[in-house]
């Protein structure tokens, strides 16, 4: 790791995730049942799954945002409650997630929002916090657009700026979810590149939910098909893309048509 | 089960719900009271977030709370006059003056607010909470009642009694004015004002400034616990809004009950 606390190129530092029979009910209806789930540590992981299969919860499970009502989700190593717990200062580890809607707070500037923890905690000295920002920015090309407000962004450049915020607290792993929601092609792609390019600059592991197996395709490791609660099959794209088990087919067929 | 009997089981068990919700609101109403009111160095640290949220309650309130306190302390003139049409009108400086600083200075005002910042404070979180903006601040271990509640519950506490003494003065001035201009009223200005002075103690004005206390913490507390707890999208939103009108002003009341109990006890 640099003097400044970001992560050099080439290092591998992700932390692992396991899920063990996880049942959760939403509105009453039990979307995850008995959900086993392992996340090596360092991988970029896409679960992918039709919609309302649960992969939202499944994430929201994982960042410690809802409990199951059974099962467990550790996060290396470390149970999600205790994480949540624990206070900022003394957490092993440092988690981000992106949110589908961005969640950028409206009256604060792109900077204030990547900002944002640093000032709350005052981890950092204003001028500390500042080349964070501008650093997270760079890298995802929103530098030019630090002083503006989110209302005046595009739906793409806030995803890029939600991510910079994610970065911007040095985690060892990063939730998204649906990522290339509402984003046309080209903006798809950008995203991919994105999301690959923190990859492997960092070595972080990332989580990502998504219904697009083409994003699914161009970023994972390892691709997980989360259906009637539980995951189906877990493999590489290759394995995904030629899979024999029915469901998965059904399913990547779908998606190419 | 007869038809009847089904309907009466029905109408307990949304009753029940009905109830279990409301205590609901109330259990979180009062927590959020207590996380607040633990962290007073935070208080300290927010000063400029609390400052902003004050300049912000004033604009909203001071234009309007103006127009309303002017004519109600016009109407309160012409009506008492004429209520007293067949007595003196010299007892009307004291009954504007009691009448706006222990009731309906405060109490308007408390609807203003209510009405006005209240919906726009619960508007604003519900569309946070949906946005996923206020799960944004717990995955960088923001606390969104420390961040996003606490400077609106002390802003609100803090300026609602200035706001009741503004629309005290406000609609005293309203009541001179209409002295002066009705001519129903046979009494000067000069009278008028020596009857108020004589009647209205500095504790008729405190008791207003302690029910603007009061009236602005639950305010703020209603409005940021329905704000906070909106789930679901725009629909959910705005009745969140309405329900914390709705519940403002129905506190303000039983809140305003209260303390005239107690004060009139206390005197």
């Amino acid at each position: 790791m640099s003097a400044d606390g970001q992560m050099t190129a080439g290092q591998r530092r992700g932390v692992g995730v396991r899920a063990l029979e996880v049942h959760h009910a939403y509105n009453g209806r039990e979307v995850l049942s008995g959900l086993d789930l392992e996340i090596r540590p360092g991988e970029t992981m896409v679960i992918v799954g039709g919609s309302g299969e649960g992969k939202s919860v499944l994430l929201r499970l994982i960042a410690g945002l809802e409990r199951a009502s059974r099962g467990t989700v550790e996060i290396d190593g470390m149970d999600i409650g205790d994480y949540i717990a624990t206070p900022p200062d003394e957490k092993p580890f440092q988690m981000s997630m992106v949110f589908q809607s961005s969640a950028l707070l409206g009256s604060l500037s792109v900077a204030e929002n990547v900002m944002l923890r640093m000032r709350e905690h005052r981890t950092h000295s204003p001028a500390e916090a500042a080349a964070v920002c501008n650093r997270a920015l760079l890298q995802v090309e929103m530098l030019e657009a630090r002083d503006k407000l989110p209302s005046e962004l595009s739906g793409g450049m806030k995803k890029r700026v939600a991510i910079a915020r994610a970065l911007a607290v040095d985690p060892e792993i990063v939730l998204y979810d649906e990522p290339t929601a509402e984003l046309d092609p080209i903006l798809t792609e950008q995203m991919a590149g994105l999301i690959k390019s923190i990859h492997e600059r960092s070595g972080i592991t990332q989580v990502l939910v998504s219904h697009e197996l083409a994003l699914a395709y161009a970023v994972a490791d390892r691709i997980a098909l989360l259906a009637e609660g539980h995951i189906v099959e877990i493999g590489s794209p290759q394995q995904i893309r030629g899979s024999e088990h029915e469901r998965t087919r059904r399913f990547v067929k779908a998606a190419e048509f | 089960m007869s038809s009847s009997e089904t309907e009466q089981n029905g109408a307990l068990a949304r009753l029940g719900a009905a109830l279990l919700v409301n205590l609901e609101i109330l259990g979180a109403a009062v927590s959020l009271v207590g996380t607040i009111w633990t962290s007073p160095r935070r208080i300290w640290r927010d000063r400029d977030k609390i400052a902003v949220e004050l300049v912000r309650i004033g604009n909203d309130t001071l234009p309007i709370g103006f127009l309303v306190s002017f004519f109600i302390g016009m109407v309160l003139v012409i009506q008492t006059a004429d209520q007293l049409s067949n007595y003196s009108q010299e007892v009307l400086g004291s009954v504007v003056g009691l009448s706006m600083t222990k009731e309906l200075g405060p109490v308007m005002i408390a609807f203003l607010v209510a009405g006005r910042v209240g919906s726009a404070i619960t508007a604003q979180l519900g569309s946070m909470s949906i946005y996923d903006e206020l799960n944004a601040l717990r995955t960088m271990d923001i606390d969104p009642v420390a961040y996003l509640v606490m400077p609106r519950t002390v802003a609100m506490t803090l300026a609602l009694p200035v706001l009741v003494l503004y629309a005290d003065a406000i609609g005293i001035l309203g009541g001179v004015v209409a002295v002066r201009i009705d001519p129903s009223i046979t009494i000067s200005s000069a009278q008028f004002w020596n009857n108020l002075t004589t009647w209205l103690n500095m504790s008729d004005i405190l008791v207003g400034c302690i029910k603007g206390l009061v009236f602005g913490l639950a305010i703020a507390v209603i409005s940021c616990t329905f704000g906070l707890r909106t789930r679901g999208g725009t629909e959910e939103v705005a009745a969140s809004t309405t329900s914390a009108v709705v519940w403002g002003f129905v506190m303000i009341i039983v809140l305003d009950y209260f303390i005239v109990r107690a004060a009139l006890i206390l005197q």
